[in-house]
């Protein structure tokens, strides 16, 4: 197992230098010159030439692009990930609050989206054809052609401004303490947005574990277990869902890496002060160091994914290690 | 004659089934692949109903777009935010009836005063801004239904009725207070007679028989109220526009009160010197016309929607009115002659009018009303919007027509592009195998760890703002096809590995086929399948992803509209609370464009697969 680790690991570094030289190229692409910004104004024109100069040297832009690169590479491997011009501190500092909520977010709606939809994906692939099948069928193609803000919007209107039921959005208020009070203030305001993601995600889920749950059923040891006369409960979960386990894990691992990626949109509607939300903030403020420190974080999570998937693959797949 | 007859009979093989007896062998060869595929997917309701609303959705944007044009640069701000309905015209039967004193138009709705004094308001309620300071102008208040209305008036957004006893009761659109009337106001009217009521957005005025002009309501900005002395006193008629009011004084001279310098208030030296008398003035937004007592008529004011292009006409004028950006005058003919701003079809002038004896007009914003001698109305003009306007007052179906032409056009070319991608890399790499494959199936891997919201809406915001907003759209594509590739190279290459090693193609071998004949003839027609199952499936998907982007305001940016930049504004509270149709149409469009497109696909999916004949 631990050779296979190892053998997947390497296999990754290919991997992260391309992608860690897309998200440079980004930050070169983007717009604005950083000194100017870092110096701001109030200088005057020959005071600000020959600062210029110093903080050119000190940020190490007089150097060629390779130079910078690993420069980049060091001072992001120290956590130096520059200063953000629309928070005004630290961009590491900045990000901390948010990275805080989008990851308690989505906690939350993956622990809640698996056990609805475990459950729900193997009663249709058993009692595939019934009543209850067709229904989640209908449920899953519905919510699969929805945009995730078109279900937030709606879910605002009625149950926000209809019923008055829960807050439209926001994060809870910062004077409330950090009592049982505030988990409760928490909790109404994470609601909504956690419905929409758990929403928008079902459908993919429940469709794919369906499926592996039928593949799995229709296999010669599922008839070999039933007419040795073990009771259904036994196949069903003891030797079919083990087996559907194998593709089930890795969907489960990329749904979790795109529902990360993919919140900005929900976060942005509930006003959820998360890291989609600063991503959108911080471009439409062009504040670029934010942005390239948030596409690091995603990418980061994206490449954690990818081994995680492999790895959990070979947990549960005795096979893989074997090749 | 002969080929005549065989076309008719390959026409009615088209839709009568042949019911000659075939064998079975023979119906078997006749079958082929396609044939079954096409059977099987007719027999899925689901299927044809997705194919049925998707064709419904094609039509909707793309003939639509040609039959509704989009004027991008035009903007209504005082239509904003109006909910859905077309009833603008719908005056009611007992104001034709009982035969019309009045009628005047704001917005979206008309006031009319009927010769027994009974009002009645029609329409849809405008939007104001703040709820609660502000009443319903379509519910008539109580006290006005009680009292003997004399004459009426319609702001944009208000209205205005004044009673015999000299009351003068506002409801409406009340932030400045212009639909209330001031107490210096209320000891004037009960001591004289009242000659002319009048209204715009923001200012309310009186003008008195004995010549005195009151103005009251929003006139920080244009200092309407406060009239010179040396006219006040003297004013015989007012024609009202936001900024300014051109006054007719009692010397048949013309004067310009409000915001000096523009076109408006440049009046012709002749009608101020006292050479000309004038005897009549309308006002539209930005242009007067003047008439004077030899029947020539005066025009000066901002050329937009050419308002100043008086037609030919012959005849003499026994009446004129104007609307926001029309002009209309009534000859003793009983013809209506009418011009200007054309955006609502204001100049559809209705055709049976021309026949009749026209004898009153009433034109105001956009809506024009007139009565002939029998008593009968004609309505034409702005009938109203079927989904509502934004906040710019742009007509929401134009936008959804063009924007679905955008949406659909975006999501389709990239998918194209992804399928090119992923159609070259599937197929490289599970042809070649080896290194080839390897290095692949390793860039493919990269993609895959790519973020892609994070990364689309970085590369749409910085290389967007270099470009034109044709080249953004087309941005926008790019960006959506090049990073979602990966999956169907994935199943591309998986499919061919798979088909490779089935019994078929180890048949086709053993029989001595070429290579190049069993990649061509065996493998790819099998890969080819899960190809097209995955495009409808994808289009979907980059339908989503394009509402997404735009929604987010990273895809495809105003004015040209998109159905995901229409829910753009939908962000504020405020829109979401009130004004639903906004963010609910473009929404349900998307959903059920991108519902047909998955219902297909899986349709598709099912008719393809082997295992569904056994059934």
């Amino acid at each position: 197992m631990l050779r296979y680790i190892i053998k997947r690991l390497l296999s990754l570094i290919p991997v992260i230098i391309i992608i860690s030289m897309l998200l440079f190229a980004l930050l070169k692409l983007m717009p604005g010159d950083p000194v100017r910004l870092m110096l701001g104004p109030g200088l005057r024109a020959e005071e600000y030439r020959a600062a210029e100069i110093v903080m050119r040297a000190k940020l190490g832009l007089d150097r060629s692009y390779p130079e910078q690169y690993f420069l980049w590479i060091r001072n992001t491997a120290q956590g130096e990930l520059g200063w953000s011009t629309l928070y005004n501190r630290p961009v590491i500092e900045a990000i901390r609050e948010p990275m805080k909520n989008t990851i308690m977010l989505n906690v939350v709606v993956i622990i809640l989206q698996l056990s609805i939809t475990l459950p729900i994906g193997i009663m249709s692939a058993v009692k595939r054809g019934s009543r209850f099948d067709s229904f989640w069928q209908v449920f899953s193609l519905i919510t699969y052609s929805m945009p995730s803000f078109f279900v937030a919007l709606s879910l605002i209107y009625i149950v926000a401004f209809r019923f008055r039921l829960l807050p439209p959005g926001g994060m809870p208020l910062s004077t409330i303490g950090t009592g049982a009070a505030y988990y409760v203030s928490l909790m109404r305001y994470m609601a909504l947005p956690a419905i929409t993601l758990i929403i928008i995600s079902l459908a993919g889920t429940i469709r794919y574990v369906r499926n592996a749950m039928i593949d799995a059923l229709s296999q010669d040891y599922i008839r070999t277990a039933r007419s040795k006369g073990l009771r259904e409960k036994v196949v069903i979960y003891s030797h079919a869902f083990r087996n559907a386990l194998i593709p089930i894990s890795t969907i489960v691992v990329f749904s979790i890496f795109s529902l990360f990626s993919g919140s900005a949109i929900t976060e942005t509607v509930f006003s959820w002060n998360g890291i989609g939300r600063v991503l959108v903030r911080a471009l439409n403020n062009r504040d670029f160091m934010l942005v390239s420190a948030m596409n690091l974080f995603f990418a980061t999570l994206g490449i954690t994914a990818q081994l995680v998937a492999d790895i959990t693959y070979g947990l549960v797949d005795p096979r893989i290690k074997l090749e | 004659m002969k080929p005549l007859k065989s076309f008719f009979r390959l026409i009615k093989g088209l839709f009568v089934p042949d019911r000659s007896p075939v064998s079975a062998l023979q119906e078997e060869a006749l079958q082929t692949p396609a044939k079954t595929i096409v059977k099987n997917f007719l027999r899925q309701k689901l299927g044809i109903l997705g194919v049925l609303g998707f064709i419904a959705m094609l039509m909707f944007s793309f003939v639509g777009s040609n039959l509704k044009p989009i004027d991008l640069s035009y903007v209504e701000t005082t239509l904003r935010n109006i909910r859905p309905g077309r009833n603008y015209l719908k005056y009611p039967a007992a104001l034709e009836r009982d035969g019309v004193s009045n009628i005047s138009s704001g917005v979206s709705f008309s006031i009319g005063l009927s010769e027994k004094g009974d009002v009645y308001v029609w329409g849809r309620e405008p939007a104001y801004v703040l709820e609660g300071v502000s009443t319903s102008v379509l519910r008539v208040p109580e006290s006005v239904r009680a009292a003997d209305i004399v004459m009426v008036v319609a702001g944009d957004r208000h209205a205005l009725a004044l009673d015999s006893t000299g009351r003068l009761h506002g409801w409406g659109f009340n932030n400045f207070q212009q639909a209330e009337a001031p107490v210096q106001l209320a000891a004037k009217l009960s001591a004289k007679p009242v000659k002319q009521l009048i209204a715009d957005e923001a200012y309310s005025a009186v003008l008195f028989e004995d010549g005195e002009l009151y103005v009251w309501g929003s006139v920080m900005n244009n200092r309407l109220d406060s009239i010179p002395a040396a006219i006040q006193g003297r004013i015989v008629k007012v024609a009202p526009s936001a900024h300014n009011m051109a006054l007719l004084l009692d010397d048949g001279t013309v004067a310009v009160i409000g915001i000096r310098g523009n076109p408006f208030s440049q009046v012709p030296g002749q009608l101020q010197d006292g050479s000309t008398r004038v005897v009549d003035l309308i006002a539209s937004y930005r242009a007067v016309l003047a008439l004077d007592d030899r029947g020539q008529l005066y025009m000066w004011g901002d050329v937009q929607y050419d308002v100043l292009a008086i037609p030919d006409f012959s005849g003499k004028i026994v009446a004129m009115d104007s609307g926001k950006n029309n002009m209309m005058l009534l000859l003793d003919t009983g013809r209506v002659i009418y011009w200007g701003g054309n955006h609502f079809n204001q100049l559809a002038l209705p055709a049976a009018m021309s026949n009749s004896n026209v004898v009153e007009i009433y034109t105001e914003m956009f809506q024009s009303y007139a009565v002939t001698d029998t008593g009968k109305m004609f309505a034409w003009g702005n009938k109203g919007f079927v989904f509502g306007t934004d906040e710019f007052g742009r007509d929401v179906l134009t936008r959804l027509i063009h924007g679905g032409r955008i949406s659909l056009t975006v999501g389709a070319i990239a998918v194209v592009i992804s399928v090119f991608i992923a159609l070259f890399i599937g197929m490289t790499s599970g042809f070649f195998g080896g290194w080839v494959d390897m290095v692949l199936m390793r860039f493919t891997d990269i993609v895959t760890s790519i973020p892609f919201l994070p990364i689309a809406i970085t590369l749409s915001a910085v290389l967007g703002g270099r470009v034109s907003q044709t080249q953004r759209i087309y941005l926008i594509m790019v960006i959506i096809g090049v990073l979602s590739w990966t999956g169907l190279a994935r199943l591309i290459r998986a499919q061919i590995l798979l088909e490779r090693e089935k019994d078929f193609v180890l048949a086709a071998r053993a029989l001595g086929v070429k290579q190049k004949n069993i990649i061509v003839r065996h493998i790819l027609p099998n890969v080819f399948n899960l190809v097209i199952v995955s495009i409808t499936l994808s289009y979907a998907g980059s339908l989503l992803t394009e509402a997404g982007l735009s929604f987010l305001g990273f895809g495809v940016s105003t004015p040209t509209p998109s159905w995901g930049n229409m829910l753009q504004g939908a962000q504020t509270s405020a829109v979401m609370q009130y004004y639903w149709w906004r963010w609910l149409i473009p929404g349900l469009f998307v959903v059920i464009t991108a519902l047909c497109a998955n219902l297909i696909g899986d349709a598709l999916r099912e008719a393809m697969d082997p295992k569904a004949n056994e059934k």
